[in-house]
């Protein structure tokens, strides 16, 4: 009996010999979520100059300027222009006038001209240039006074 | 009470966004689900100027037509650089799920002959549950 009690402890033993002892070790796992976010900040306003024929009021036009704005965008957002409804008029100037609000972006994501929503899927800071152009057809003429309207630059 | 504990605890569990500085609104984008007639959530409009400037927060359907949502406050003075929650209550109208665009707008510089008026919508999904 004790032969056999001494026989497995031995073998016991030479069965642990070989066992390494190892430290514990855990992972410790991180998770982040970005959501979109859209951070628009006006640079400037813009300026319109009329045309020689009177029938383009611009920002387009000699002397005139764009306005500009920056967006900060993680991507996944898209930018528009509103139709323009805010504007003040001379009262001089009782004849229709067609506004069309465009923009451009440079920067991370460029984008031509235009004046339909369009998506922002670089990530990074663009510059806008917002552009505003009225018209008028026919006979009709801008008529001097001051002219104001109010482009909505939307990230949704 | 009851309705105002229910509407709490939908709200909890909608939208917790941590508001950031420099952001125009946060979040974007958010689905809800109430128990009530109504949804509620919480966005943070951020100043990204160093100056004051007049913050106005509006609710529009998909199709950009006003929403009668009760938005507390929905005009406000925001210093630069900070952002500040807004609570914003949209009805069901007695439909089961609606769609809104909750959008914050930033009051253009006056005396210019272009004015450019900044608008971040965000996208938020409202269902019913009974």
């Amino acid at each position: 009996m004790k032969s056999f009690r001494a026989a497995m402890a031995a073998s016991l033993l030479a069965a642990c010999a070989h066992q390494t002892a190892s430290a514990a070790t855990g992972n410790v796992l991180f998770n982040g979520t970005i959501t979109a976010t859209c951070t628009i900040t006006i640079n400037s306003n813009g300026t319109m100059t009329v045309s020689s024929n009177l029938q383009s009021l611009s920002s387009h036009n000699a002397g005139g300027s764009a306005g500009s704005a920056q967006v900060d965008t993680t991507g996944g957002v898209q930018l528009s222009v509103d139709p323009v409804t805010t504007t003040t008029v001379p009262s001089s100037d009782v004849t229709a006038t067609t506004w069309t609000p465009t923009f451009a972006t440079t920067g991370a994501q460029t984008i031509a001209e235009t004046g339909t929503a369009t998506a922002l899927t670089v990530p990074g800071t663009s510059t806008v240039a917002v552009n505003l152009a009225g018209t008028k057809s026919g006979t009709n003429r801008f008529s001097a006074g001051n002219y104001q309207a109010t482009v909505t630059l939307r990230c949704e | 009470m009851r309705r105002i504990a229910i509407l709490a605890a939908g709200l909890t569990a909608a939208l917790s966004p941590v508001a950031a500085t420099g952001q125009s609104m946060t979040p974007m984008r958010g689905e809800v689900r109430s128990f009530t007639d109504a949804f509620a959530v919480r966005v943070f409009p951020g100043n990204p100027y160093n100056q004051r400037i007049r913050v106005e927060v509006h609710v529009y359907d998909q199709n950009f037509e006003p929403v009668a949502a009760r938005i507390t406050p929905s005009a406000f003075l925001l210093a630069g650089q900070a952002s500040r929650p807004v609570l914003v209550v949209v009805p069901f109208d007695g439909a089961n799920e609606r769609k809104v665009r909750i959008c914050t707008e930033s009051i253009p510089f006056p005396s210019e002959q272009t004015q450019i008026r900044a608008q971040i919508c965000g996208k938020f999904f409202g269902h019913r549950r009974f």
